[in-house]
């Protein structure tokens, strides 16, 4: 029985070979090939490291990232806490919630976020009425108007891993630590916190990967300032078609994901 | 158990074939009829798949035109490189590909005698270099339009005189440039005293290009994007395509195109014929048909872009044919997007991301 069970995966391990598995390969062979034709060549890496503006444009793509994972791990923790722990009913109608925005064109939500926040537009509308404010924020063209964008678009993830990491933990374990003395604090610090670490860990994975190969997000909310390294291979592709440069970027990408993913790893194992 | 999965399994090779199968029927069936089939690679809705036109076309040559859409210059060049002799017998490269498709020999010579209206045509397109190679001719200019500078009406009262304007202060914040390398480049060379298609001093262009960056509300990317900044009133003057400045000015927005004194961009759409073909007259009708004043006058006054056609620009309404950039006024001030070689179109991307992502 074991062995009829194995090859029910057949069909999708050959998706992941001729659609996944294959085309990196196919990325890899071009990323060392070289423009002039000469066969193979380190070239296409060499330039990425020896321009300083590929560098620092890879670095603020970076914190970019780290800023939208950390904001969303901010928001998204209290909520999936409260959806597992002290809602019964209308959880499921956040879970809804959440999810719509996954049914909506991203290209619709970008452009949702330009009229939301253009100078005079929806949000500073709000905020002068109710005086918080005075004139514009200025919001859109800058950093602060990408991560809002990117952080609404990928905190859902981080919200369904930790509430299902939190659904998970037993209510009977909390009940006894506060029976044996615990504050609340205390326990949800110590039981808690360490039971949806691995939510927590597939949460930031989801997030902070995808986040570094955005390019659409940067482009239309960041105005001049909005070059990203996915913008950088997306020109590489589509305006000169630098298939080689441009994959051996999406490689770079790539190392830096396994190195993320490697991190969390370490950081989330059992001690 | 075992008989079970083994007929699990031969029930799916048979209906991944049946499939597959379905994939390779279509197409092939001959009609009836002996008529001439010319098939033509084109842009959607660009002239040639006009119904009005097709339909006169077939009587008058008793034939059939099918039309098959391009994506892009590239897709073209792929679609060129892989067919098979005679499967398709026209298209309309541009100067990004032209080059590469006459030394890859996959156009014919075009037969200039064929072709009465080819001495109609301005001058400039007639001799335009990259149709010609070794004296013989192997394209012909259809339609032309250029990138210029859009501005608000109701904001900027006296039309830009320059491709300064989109590097000028005083129009700080209120800019959208263009994120595109060639345009970029192109344009900082116009500014700079360079020849846009040959500049020598890239050093200096960045220099400029970086310098005009904070000037921008943004960079826009695609057309849609730039009319969505017009009509939100984000920007007062920008680059922009004369043909999209047209179609914006017709849906009611305060805009005016222009073509400032120092030039701007000039593009140029020209037909091929594939080698291969079997309807090699037919297709030089239809391109003498494309090029002819009639057809060239009504597309260019109904919204298309502007003639090549001297006589079919002569007949637009000068009014008309100054507001949409297509006076020979304009026409005269244009650089012409040359061919450019790999190694220039990288080093123009690389200059255009180093400004984009310096801060």
């Amino acid at each position: 029985m074991k062995s009829k069970k194995q090859w029910l995966t057949a069909p999708g391990l050959l998706v992941l070979l001729v659609f996944a598995v294959a085309p990196l390969f196919i990325m890899l062979y071009y990323s060392f090939l070289s423009d002039s034709g000469a066969g193979f060549t380190l070239d296409n890496y060499k330039v990425f490291f020896q321009k300083s503006f590929y560098l620092s444009l890879t670095w603020s793509t970076i914190k970019n990232s780290i800023y939208v994972t950390l904001i969303s791990l901010i928001i998204a923790y209290p909520l999936a806490y409260i959806m597992a722990k002290k809602l019964k009913g209308i959880k499921n109608i956040i879970l809804i919630l959440i999810i719509i925005p996954f049914f909506t064109n991203q290209l619709v939500r970008v452009y949702s976020w330009l009229i939301f926040l253009q100078d005079g537009g929806i949000f500073d509308a709000f905020l002068n009425s109710v005086s918080i404010i005075e004139g514009s924020l200025s919001l859109l063209y800058t950093r602060k108007a990408v991560i809002i964008g990117l952080v609404h678009a990928f905190f859902p993830y981080m919200v369904i891993t930790i509430y299902l990491a939190l659904e998970k933990v037993d209510n009977a374990l909390l009940e006894a630590s506060s029976s044996l003395g615990a504050t609340k604090l205390e326990t949800f610090r110590r039981i808690t916190l360490p039971l949806s670490r691995p939510g927590i860990l597939s949460g930031i994975l989801l997030v902070f990967v995808p986040c570094l190969g955005t390019f659409v997000e940067p482009r239309i909310l960041g105005g001049v300032n909005g070059t990203v390294i996915g913008t950088v291979i997306e020109d590489q592709f589509f305006e000169i078609y630098g298939w080689n440069f441009g994959a051996s970027i999406a490689f770079i990408l790539l190392a830096m994901v396994l190195i993320s993913m490697n991190v969390l790893n370490y950081l989330g194992r059992e001690k | 158990m075992k008989k079970k999965s083994i007929l699990t399994m031969l029930l799916a090779i048979v209906l991944v074939f049946s499939l597959v199968g379905c994939g390779g029927n279509g197409g092939d069936t001959p009609s009836g009829e002996e008529k001439a089939t010319l098939t033509v690679v084109n842009w959607k809705d660009y002239g040639s798949d006009d119904p009005d036109f097709i339909a006169a076309f077939e009587e008058e040559y008793n034939c059939k035109i099918v039309n098959l859409y391009m994506s892009s210059e590239e897709d073209l060049l792929t679609k060129l490189r892989t067919s098979s002799p005679g499967e398709l017998d026209v298209c309309l490269p541009n100067c990004t590909i032209l080059t590469t498709a006459i030394n890859e020999g996959l156009l014919m010579e075009v037969d200039v005698s064929k072709l009465k209206n080819f001495d109609s045509l301005f001058e400039r397109f007639q001799t335009q270099e990259d149709i010609w190679k070794d004296g013989k001719l192997y394209a012909v200019p259809f339609v032309w339009g250029s990138t210029a500078i859009a501005y608000n009406t109701d904001i900027i009262k006296e039309p830009p005189a320059s491709m300064n304007s989109l590097f000028d202060p005083q129009y700080k914040g209120q800019i959208a440039f263009r994120d595109d390398y060639n345009d970029a480049v192109m344009a900082a060379a116009i500014v700079t005293g360079q020849d846009p298609n040959n500049p020598t001093d890239l050093n200096k262009i960045k220099a400029k290009l970086l310098e005009q960056k904070s000037l921008n509300r943004t960079y826009w990317k695609t057309g849609d994007e730039f009319s969505k900044l017009f009509a939100g009133n984000q920007i007062a003057i920008g680059m922009m395509w004369s043909g999209q400045a047209a179609t914006m000015k017709q849906e009611g927005q305060p805009i005016a195109f222009v073509v400032p004194e120092d030039g701007a961009i000039g593009w140029v759409d020209n037909w091929g014929i594939v080698s291969g073909t079997e309807n090699a007259d037919l297709a030089h009708a239809f391109i003498d048909w494309m090029i002819s004043k009639d057809f060239q006058y009504n597309w260019a006054s109904t919204g298309g872009p502007a003639p090549v056609n001297q006589e079919a620009a002569e007949a637009i309404d000068p009014e008309y044919a100054i507001s949409a950039a297509m006076d020979e006024e304009s026409l005269n001030r244009l650089y012409f997007m040359e061919y450019r070689s790999d190694e220039v179109k990288r080093a123009w991307n690389e200059l255009w991301t180093e400004v984009k992502a310096t801060n």
